[in-house]
């Protein structure tokens, strides 16, 4: 045989034997969406929720089984743990469809950094799906909740997230880039949305929990879990988490409550919201100056006040500024001075500013931080009044 | 004549010269002929001319019987009926300027010219005791009626269609390009059936190099019969095994015009309605003859259009295949989980799936256009019921997989050229099975294959992927999109290399700057 006929032998070889090596047809794979770990004895219990996907189609009528499944395995890795599910799983499970990582409170008090290595080293994740803290429950728990409307429990939690922080400012979507770099460096601490089960868990299995008008148990975003470097210490109350993420730079919108000069309330609409944090040496001593823009429009008024002039809104503007800046310092002295934590990024702002001066500071900041005094700075403009001008209650009293 | 010479008129009668005896000339002609029922020999005798005997000798059905009965017979038997004031020296030259009273006349005086002139539709007069035989032209091929063009229709534009009339095929374009300079020359090809094929340029724009190319080229066909302009095509063509169409032909005389216009060479052959243009570039089979008939912003993105057609025609199964048993992580999530479960309990891999489908819609295709028109309703009703839902029914393939074929089989409908469509049919097996053994590296790999074969081929000289592939930017105004017509200043630069400016007057426009 020529040598020309033997090399081309040796290529449509190659072809053949190489044969759709790693191929995987759809229905091989069981697609996890949510992947829950704990730790219970010293091991990692890991649980998946995987899709049926004949039950989330629309397509086919539901033969009411559940649209997703779940799965629990022990192991001393996650790793270990993900492997022996395929004893009980029908098939492999196939993470690149993950939607959201639920991280146990025990574990998470334990530290996330070890079982982050295996989501991050494997090839199979993404790094594009949220993590979350669960709160008063294990992980297990929560993925074993059906949720109404989305048939994905999975996409639920995921959806809320980022719901709620887009119009109520409460949670914080942090997918797993995030959080490793924030775990990666010294200074930063890692803050993640907490999910707590409000009803009898026992139901949240059963598929009558999405049969009726009102759904007996609910997952709910608690607050904002904070963690010092990669450990839970603890919970943001849900308005500390609001005005956290107003510290933070993280508020889209948002509503304040203020009350009216004669008695009843107003409430805004935060429309937009960004914040600058500024660190300055003043004689060596670090500050921070923590400037705040708001705009908002009236969302109800709810007492008689006269919106159509100019002073009022300019009211309605002071007081909205001091509310914010009332409550966020209360925010900040929880963080700055109860748990201690840097979570705004206070050594960076004073090392970008200063860079000699941080190097001295720097070692002792654990001690200073505390002590810094901070100034908070809250602008805000009302931008519009809604559809209809003065309140109702207003207009009878004319 | 004796019996022996009888064999030897099949052996060797065609390069003999005419005998002067009628008799034996009518039995040659005879025996050459295999006495055949449609060759019809009038033997008559003119009183008048010293009955003189004289035969005349036409084939039924391809000369033109009026003629004949009208203009020879009736003035050969009825008007000479006073004898001729002067003696007669040549009775030849007699006959044909004071007896025939048809245009064209000529001298034959072997018997191949015979047997092509009878074999043409002419009528030929053998008298006796010449050995000069006159040939008249009583031409008259059945013509199917210029029509309106099949396979290449416009909403706007040209409503004719050449006919399988060589004459009446350079009429149209004659008819269309009223200039000396398009030049007719013309090649006998097929040692049997002695086709007419004809070479129409415009001197002066076309590139005499490849004129003389495509004349060379002709010469050198060897064949016994020429049907069709693709016997012509397989020969002349510069890529024996391409699978892409190296030759463009078209059927409508404007688009004809418009690429001699641009400096191209058209080839006719007679008996087929399709004409041949070279040397073709990829481009023109996405272009169509409507792109220049109507707005040329619509045109543009028309032709965009045509070319996003052209690769989910060609890639789109593969992808399918690819994305769903390699790289399920490409898919949105509830669109994974939505064609998951339209997999669910389907029997076959993707790959068998999509193979499946995409033969049964070619056969189908196939079917369609071979059968009676009368009956094509019913294979697509049943090709849609039993293609389209039966069999995502029963579960034997997914209903995705329905919706992909048939959204190929509809880009592969898009193409201006059924040549081009013929060949992304073709292709995009091979890219399923690379798609089904390596994924989508097997696709890319797929398609780089396919480009550099396309880069590599050239027709007449001109590269096939111009002007992409050497990159010509000022042809780009007539390749993907289409710029206003007073921007077209110019031809194809590698098509036309000696006469390249088009309008004169926005050339001097532009170049003044």
């Amino acid at each position: 045989m020529s040598n020309r006929k033997m090399i081309l032998l040796f290529l449509i070889l190659t072809l053949i034997l190489s044969g759709c090596w790693s191929k995987r047809e759809l229905n091989e794979l069981a697609i996890v969406v949510a992947l829950g770990i704990d730790k219970v004895d010293e091991e990692y219990e890991v649980s998946i929720q995987v899709v049926a996907p004949s039950e989330i189609s629309s397509r086919q009528p539901s033969s009411g089984r559940a649209p997703v499944v779940t799965y629990h395995a022990k192991g001393k890795s996650v790793f270990e743990a993900i492997r022996r599910m395929t004893t009980i799983t029908p098939r492999k499970p196939y993470f690149s469809h993950l939607q959201i990582v639920v991280i146990g409170e025990e574990l998470a008090e334990e530290g996330l950094n070890e079982p982050l290595d295996f989501i991050a080293r494997d090839h199979e994740f993404r790094n594009d799906f949220d993590l979350v803290v669960s709160h008063k429950a294990p992980a297990k728990d929560v993925l074993n909740v059906l949720t109404p409307i989305e048939k994905m429990p999975a996409n639920k939690l995921l959806n809320s997230i980022k719901v709620s922080e887009k119009s109520w400012g409460s949670t914080l979507s942090v997918n797993t880039d995030e959080l490793l770099n924030t775990l990666s460096s010294k200074e930063k601490s890692a803050v993640l949305s907490a999910v707590e089960i409000h009803g009898d868990l026992q139901l949240g299995i059963d598929q009558t929990n999405v049969e009726r008008i009102k759904t007996p148990v609910i997952l709910k975003y608690a607050g904002i879990a904070i963690f010092k470097e990669d450990k839970l210490v603890g919970l943001l109350s849900e308005d500390d988490s609001i005005y956290f993420n107003y510290l933070n730079n993280k508020v889209k919108s948002t509503v304040e409550v203020l009350a009216c000069p004669k008695g009843g309330e107003l409430s805004t609409e935060i429309t937009s919201s960004s914040s600058k944090i500024k660190g300055t040496f003043k004689n060596g001593t670090p500050q921070i100056t923590i400037k705040i823009d708001v705009t908002q429009n009236i969302g109800e008024v709810n007492c008689a006040i006269n919106l159509t002039q100019n002073n009022t809104i300019q009211q309605i503007d002071q007081k909205t500024a001091e509310k914010i800046k009332e409550h966020t310092e209360k925010t900040l002295a929880i963080i700055q001075k109860n748990y201690k934590l840097d979570l705004l990024g206070f050594s960076e702002a004073l090392h970008r500013s200063d860079p000699k001066k941080w190097e001295k500071i720097h070692k002792e900041w654990s001690t200073i931080y505390p002590t810094v005094p901070v100034t908070i700075d809250v602008q805000v403009t009302t931008q519009g009044l809604g559809t209809i001008q003065n309140s109702l209650l207003y207009n009878s009293k004319e | 004549m004796p019996v022996s010479e009888n064999n030897n008129t099949s052996q060797q009668p065609l390069t003999n010269l005419l005998h002067t005896s009628l008799s034996e000339n009518i039995f040659t002609i005879k025996e050459a002929l295999g006495h055949s029922n449609d060759v019809i020999i009038r033997e008559i005798i003119i009183d008048k001319l010293d009955c003189l005997s004289i035969a005349i000798i036409n084939i039924d059905g391809i000369s033109d019987k009026t003629v004949i009965t009208d203009f020879i017979l009736e003035n050969l038997l009825l008007e000479i009926d006073n004898e001729p004031e002067n003696k007669i020296d040549n009775i030849n030259d007699y006959m044909k300027k004071q007896c025939l009273a048809v245009g064209d006349v000529k001298d034959l005086f072997d018997f191949t010219a015979l047997f092509t002139s009878i074999l043409n539709g002419e009528t030929v007069i053998v008298l006796e005791g010449q050995s000069v035989a006159i040939a008249t032209d009583t031409k008259s091929a059945k013509d199917r009626a210029v029509t309106e063009p099949q396979t290449e229709s416009v909403i706007r534009g040209p409503r004719e269609s050449f006919t399988e009339t060589l004459r009446t095929n350079t009429a149209l374009i004659r008819r269309k390009i009223k200039s000396p300079n398009l030049w007719i020359k013309s090649r006998v090809i097929g040692e049997v059936t002695q086709t007419d094929v004809a070479v129409m340029y415009i001197n002066g724009i076309a590139n005499d190099k490849i004129v003389q190319e495509v004349l060379d080229r002709l010469d050198q066909i060897k064949i016994d019969g020429i049907l069709e302009t693709g016997y012509i095509e397989d020969f002349i063509q510069d890529s024996k095994f391409s699978i892409f169409p190296m030759i463009y032909n078209t059927e409508r005389p404007d688009v004809i015009a418009a690429e001699l216009l641009e400096g191209r060479i058209a080839i006719l052959v007679d008996g087929t309605p399709l004409v041949l243009t070279v040397p073709v570039v990829f481009t023109s089979f996405l272009q169509a003859a409507e792109d220049y008939y109507q707005n040329w912003i619509i045109s543009s993105l028309i032709r965009l259009l045509r070319f996003f057609g052209i690769s989910l025609a060609l890639i789109m199964p593969s992808l399918y295949v690819a994305i769903t048993t390699f790289h399920q992580e490409m898919l949105p999530t509830p669109m994974l989980i939505s064609i998951a479960s339209q997999r669910e309990g389907v029997p076959f891999p993707a790959v068998v799936e999509a193979l499946i489908m995409e033969i049964a819609f070619e056969i189908l295709r196939e079917a369609g256009l071979r059968m009676p028109r009368t009956i094509g309703p019913a294979v697509s009703i049943v090709g849609t019921l039993v293609i389209g839902q039966a069999a995502v029914e029963a579960g034997v393939v997914s209903a995705v997989m329905v919706i992909i074929v048939a959204l190929t089989a509809i880009c592969s409908f898009l193409f201006p050229s059924y040549g081009l469509s013929n060949t992304i049919r073709v292709l995009r097996f091979p890219l399923m099975i690379l798609a089904a053994i390596f994924g989508l590296f097997g696709v890319m790999f797929g398609i780089m294959m396919i480009i550099l074969h396309l880069c590599s081929l050239r027709s007449f000289g001109v590269p096939y992927m111009s002007p992409f592939g050497p990159l010509i930017v000022k042809d780009q105004k007539d390749a993907m999109v289409l710029f206003p017509r007073r921007k077209l200043f110019t031809r194809p630069r590698l098509v036309s290399q000696q006469n390249n400016v088009r309008e004169q007057q926005y050339y001097e426009k532009r170049t003044k700057h």
